[in-house]
């Protein structure tokens, strides 16, 4: 198994996976189950982190494929930008799903806006996805066309210039300041989210005792804004110079603990042990080694990011 | 200066950080810096953005254990950042930007400092005072200046 195979696996995950996860917000919204729609909130956030590697997964098959006679290059061009607008509307619906969980939790009682923005979220996503999925199957399965239908490249498709690898590419080199403030961003988004991620996890091991873990919650988004700036730069970075990272085994094993440390926050987020933390209690054990794991994770994270250049040879 | 940076550069440590080719020299040393930022800008982050008005509930005063944590990174990213300097001090040492980022660095220490003592004080659960959300504020920028004038070393040589 190599990771051609991997995105051949992977590559029904977000299309599958999101109508089912669709299905459950629905039986859950007709049923007014409020654990049928934690279980669908959870299953978007799952998807939108499986989503990364299979985008990623897609050029080690672009390697692959387009050293083949006959191949459609100009196909793979439009199903890579149909992914990554995909792929950007699947990781916004995973943020607004974590979102849902995270306002489950509040003091205050739920928001109105997580079950709108996750529905209407979903479905863009569930439309892009087919496109992107519909595109990425006529690259190698011609016979999918009907006869005298012209291939998705001739008649055009939902694959936006501008998120096309040349485009984006161009960007990074275009202007001197583009590269080195994406890396300041990046390195400003690690801060953030390190910084949450100590505080949530040093009061389950222990420390700010005087804090009951609930008022943490405020501070937990703050986290996700840090997340969200490091998946946004780091895809610019990935998808401007796919070549550095794709076979890159420091690259592998960053993806690899990102996103184990996501299953841990998204279990983190669902435990109830956690959440009934008042002033002075201690955290059972398994939470504790939950919260000592996420800090190892992501200090994984962090090793084998900074390794990149020397482990993998990126710059 | 030129002198001192020659002289730095030249000691053995340094010139096994600049040419060794293992990942345990440069890399290793670049790495724990970066948890030292992680460490210092990150907890600095939470305390700023609570003093300025984010995370209410959370009380002021179970952020205390964070600034051992600060001064934890803070003093491994001197010993790591001077190492790291060291190993190119005849470049790095004619970069403007870096004294651009010893002098943040500077300002964000000393802001610490009162922001600290607030923080840990008798009074750190009641109101805010005016000028101790003004120096989170300003603290905050500070640090974000810092990793960016950090960053940009790497890119202005």
């Amino acid at each position: 198994m190599n990771l051609v195979h991997l995105h051949l696996l992977l590559n029904h995950v977000p299309t599958v996976g999101t109508i089912i996860a669709f299905g459950v917000l629905l039986l859950a919204l007709t049923q007014k189950s409020d654990d049928l729609l934690r279980a669908s909130f959870a299953l978007f956030f799952a998807i939108a982190l499986v989503s990364l590697p299979t985008y990623m997964t897609g050029h080690s098959a672009e390697a692959v494929v387009k050293e083949r006679p006959g191949v459609n290059l100009e196909l793979i061009a439009l199903h890579q930008s149909a992914a990554l607008l995909a792929l950007t509307f699947m990781e916004a619906t995973g943020v607004a799903a974590w979102f849902g969980l995270w306002q489950a939790r509040k003091p205050t009682g739920r928001s109105k806006w997580a079950v709108p923005s996750v529905l209407l979220l979903s479905v863009v996503t569930i439309a892009l996805m087919a496109n992107a999925a519909n595109l990425g199957g006529e690259i190698t399965h011609p016979e999918i066309l009907a006869p005298g239908e012209a291939p998705a490249a001739a008649v055009g498709a939902l694959a936006p210039a501008s998120l096309r690898e040349a485009a984006i590419r161009y960007y990074q080199f275009h202007h001197p300041n583009a590269w080195p403030t994406l890396e300041a961003l990046h390195f400003i988004g690690l801060s953030l989210l390190f910084g949450v991620v100590l505080v949530g996890n040093l009061r389950i091991l222990g420390f700010m005792r005087n804090a009951p873990f609930i008022d943490i919650h405020r501070l937990l988004p703050w986290g996700v804004w840090g997340f969200v700036i490091n998946s946004v730069t780091g895809m610019l970075f990935f998808v401007g110079q796919a070549f550095q990272y794709i076979d890159n085994v420091a690259f592998h094993l960053k993806v690899l603990f990102m996103l184990l440390a996501g299953a841990n926050v998204l279990y983190l987020t669902l435990f109830d042990d956690v959440w009934a933390l008042e002033r002075g209690d201690s955290a059972p054990l398994s939470a504790k080694i939950l919260a000592g794991s996420q800090i190892f994770l992501w200090l994984g994270v962090i090793y084998f990011g900074r390794m990149l250049p020397y482990i993998g040879g990126a710059f | 200066m030129e002198s001192f940076f020659e002289w730095l550069q030249g000691l053995s440590i340094a010139n096994w950080i600049a040419t060794d080719e293992s990942i345990w020299s440069f890399p290793t040393i670049l790495f724990f810096h970066s948890v030292g930022m992680g460490l210092t800008a990150g907890v600095m982050f939470i305390v700023c953005l609570r003093l300025v008005g984010v995370g209410r509930p959370l009380p002021i005063s179970s952020l205390r254990t964070l600034f051992r944590i600060f001064w934890w990174g803070f003093g491994l990213n001197a010993i790591t950042g001077s190492l790291l300097f060291a190993a190119h001090a005849t470049i790095t040492g004619n970069q403007p930007i870096y004294y651009a980022k010893l002098s943040l660095i500077a300002v964000g220490v000393v802001l610490a400092v009162p922001l600290q003592k607030f923080v840990t004080g008798d009074a750190s659960d009641g109101i805010i005072p005016a000028g101790v959300r003004g120096m989170a504020a300003v603290a905050l920028a500070v640090w974000v200046g810092v990793i960016t004038t950090g960053r940009f070393i790497a890119y202005l040589q």
